[in-house]
């Protein structure tokens, strides 16, 4: 019960749980962010997990690595995305941004 | 020129040059010189400077077989699958950069466009020739991450940046849900070579079945799978209209093929991906003619088409992997092709209007159905090839749009089975009702007086023209030699049926 992979597992899904929960419940922007990298280290210890379970723990930790780098690209054009938002609306709120609807 | 040299040209042209293209761009805004032109017809001449490489690839690929390059510890294979992509991708691509040399012309960031769109072309290239399926993820988030930023080109307007949010978020909580699919298969099998993993992958029961649909709901954000899709209509009717046409002919038929890839790797874990791809095909068709119905925005209901289209290329690549039918893979890779070419038209066609009632006079407003009226008055040319992507969009019978949902369907009937068969019989009658929505638009073109907008028009320059006629002339060449495209669709086609053990 208590053995390491098991509690990474656990880990894993409550990490994936809370960024998703983040992402569906808040309003601003910024923590809608937060909430998908709360929900990506999910991911990066999930690899590693695997790369352990698999003996090939190198493999896994090369891979979350390149996880870490795409991930973090993706978090800058969020970022530079909302910095634009506030510019434009004025708001960071992403119910403000409903103006394409149907 | 050895065929191995040849792919990792293919690759490393456009990712050098792009960095390129955005220093010359950036040095001749800082001066304020004229020295754009320099980027811009950089960027042309990057494309065709691909064409030497793809046509030595193809060449081989199509006699010889897959085309190994090995870069470390990475293995990049092409095969057919990969070839047809690149093919596609290289086509639109180049006709894109012609097409926006007057359409982007003065906006601001300009540099940047030309930078990111060979980016694009090579991380969708790359994404077809992996073997890895770690590797496949890194393609299509470089391709996703490419493409937030072409979406988000127009950032001083509210739609843009509304749609590149929604676009953002989604496919990025998707690419969370792929990587949590690969650390499963990667668990289980302890190895990512995509050739390998099938064997390893069978009787794995729940593992099996949870990677897969990780892979379905990750992939299917990008494919715009019927409840993932609401991203696509904002997202391709913000962006810039050459990048809507990327956006729509080949970005998502790209994660199209990386999810045929990543299900191939599970094969054997579980026989129902076929039908679940099925499944999804009807209620993509459904939903996207349901709600390109009621559009009043031309991009918009371009956009949602896409989403019916995809449906009929899901139709096609299900049956070949329930079945092993060959004639659904390779109806379903023409679809793909003929996909990116009808809606490259009508986008650019779209675009082309755009430019002419509004660009031209510094508004980026959104084209409205009524705005077309009597449009073939003054723009013969451009309503011409709007008409014939709108009506091969619908499968008319002489032009390529048909050719390739009748192979589909055709396909579907070869399997004798009642539920299929009136699959396919909704598909058709699908396709009927896609007119509901094509033919009114050219109806107004033609037969309406001209709007007070068309009036105030300004003419169309003719680097815009030039793709619209060449992208004409193909959709009515392949519908009337539909043979021509055999020998690359059948080569994608038993690469694809190979992944799935039929071969």
């Amino acid at each position: 019960m208590f053995y390491l992979p098991n509690i990474v597992l656990v880990v894993v899904l409550a990490l994936l749980g809370i960024g998703i929960y983040c992402i569906l419940i808040s309003r601003n922007l910024i923590k809608i962010v937060v909430g998908l990298q709360i929900a990506v280290k999910g991911a990066f210890l999930a690899l590693v997990l695997a790369g352990k379970l698999a003996s090939q723990i190198d493999v896994g930790q090369s891979i979350a690595l390149t996880v870490i780098v795409a991930d973090t690209i993706v978090a800058v054009v969020a970022l530079a995305l909302a910095v634009q938002i506030r510019r434009k609306f004025g708001t960071l709120d992403v119910h403000a941004l409903m103006s394409l609807r149907r | 020129m050895d065929a191995g040299r040849a792919l990792l040209l293919l690759l490393l042209i456009p990712f050098a040059a792009s960095p390129v293209i955005y220093l010359t761009g950036r040095l001749s805004v800082l001066r304020q010189g004229t020295g754009l032109w320099l980027a811009r017809w950089f960027t042309l001449i990057v494309y065709l400077g691909m064409g030497l490489p793809l046509y030595t690839l193809g060449r081989y690929v199509l006699e010889l077989g897959p085309v190994d390059l090995k870069i470390g510890r990475i293995v990049l294979q092409m095969d057919g699958l990969g070839l047809f992509l690149a093919v596609t991708v290289w086509l639109l691509s180049t006709l894109v950069t012609i097409f926006s040399f007057p359409y982007i012309r003065g906006e601001e960031d300009e540099e940047k466009y030309y930078a990111l769109l060979p980016a694009l072309s090579a991380t969708m290239i790359g994404l077809g020739c992996t073997r890895d399926l770690f590797n496949l993820w890194v393609w299509f988030e470089a391709m996703a991450i490419t493409s937030y930023l072409l979406v988000a080109f127009y950032h001083h307007q509210k739609g843009a940046l509304e749609a590149t949010v929604k676009y953002l978020v989604q496919s990025a909580v998707g690419s969370i849900m792929i990587l949590h699919g690969i650390s499963l298969v990667f668990a289980r099998t302890m190895t990512l070579d995509l050739q390998e993993i099938p064997p390893l992958m069978a009787d794995s029961g729940l593992f099996g079945l949870a990677a897969g649909a990780l892979f379905v709901v990750g992939f299917g954000v990008k494919i715009a799978l019927a409840p993932l899709h609401t991203w696509l209509p904002d997202a391709h009717s913000r962006a810039p209209s050459g990048i809507s046409a990327m956006l729509s002919g080949v970005v998502i038929e790209s994660g199209l093929v990386a999810l045929l890839r990543a299900l191939g790797t599970l094969s054997q874990a579980s026989p129902a991906w076929g039908a679940l791809l099925l499944g999804f095909g009807a209620i993509n068709i459904l939903i996207g003619n349901l709600m390109a119905l009621r559009q009043e925005e031309v991009k918009r209901m371009l956009a949602y088409s896409s989403v019916a289209q995809v449906g009929y290329m899901l139709l096609g690549f299900g049956v070949a992997m329930s079945y092993g039918i060959a004639d659904g893979a390779e109806g379903g890779f023409y679809h793909l092709f003929n996909h990116a070419l009808m809606k490259g038209l009508a986008f650019l066609a779209v675009g082309a209007f755009l430019y002419a009632l509004y660009i031209t006079k510094g508004s980026h407003a959104p084209l409205m159905v009524s705005d077309l009226d009597g449009a073939s008055k003054k723009y013969p040319l451009t309503a011409f090839a709007l008409s014939i992507a709108l009506l091969a969009l619908g499968g008319l019978p002489p032009l390529a749009g048909f050719v390739s949902k009748w192979q589909i369907f055709v396909a579907g009937a070869e399997v004798r089975s009642t539920p299929l068969l009136w699959l396919i019989i909704f598909a058709g009658l699908n396709s009927v009702l896609s007119l509901g929505y094509y033919a009114p638009l050219i109806n107004r073109m033609y037969r309406n007086q001209p709007s007070e907008v068309v009036q105030a028009g300004q003419p169309i320059a003719v680097l815009i023209s030039l793709p619209l006629l060449i992208l004409t002339l193909a959709i009515v060449a392949i519908g009337f030699f539909p043979g021509w495209m055999v020998p690359l669709n059948a080569s994608a086609a038993s690469s694809l049926l190979m992944a799935f053990g039929f071969r």
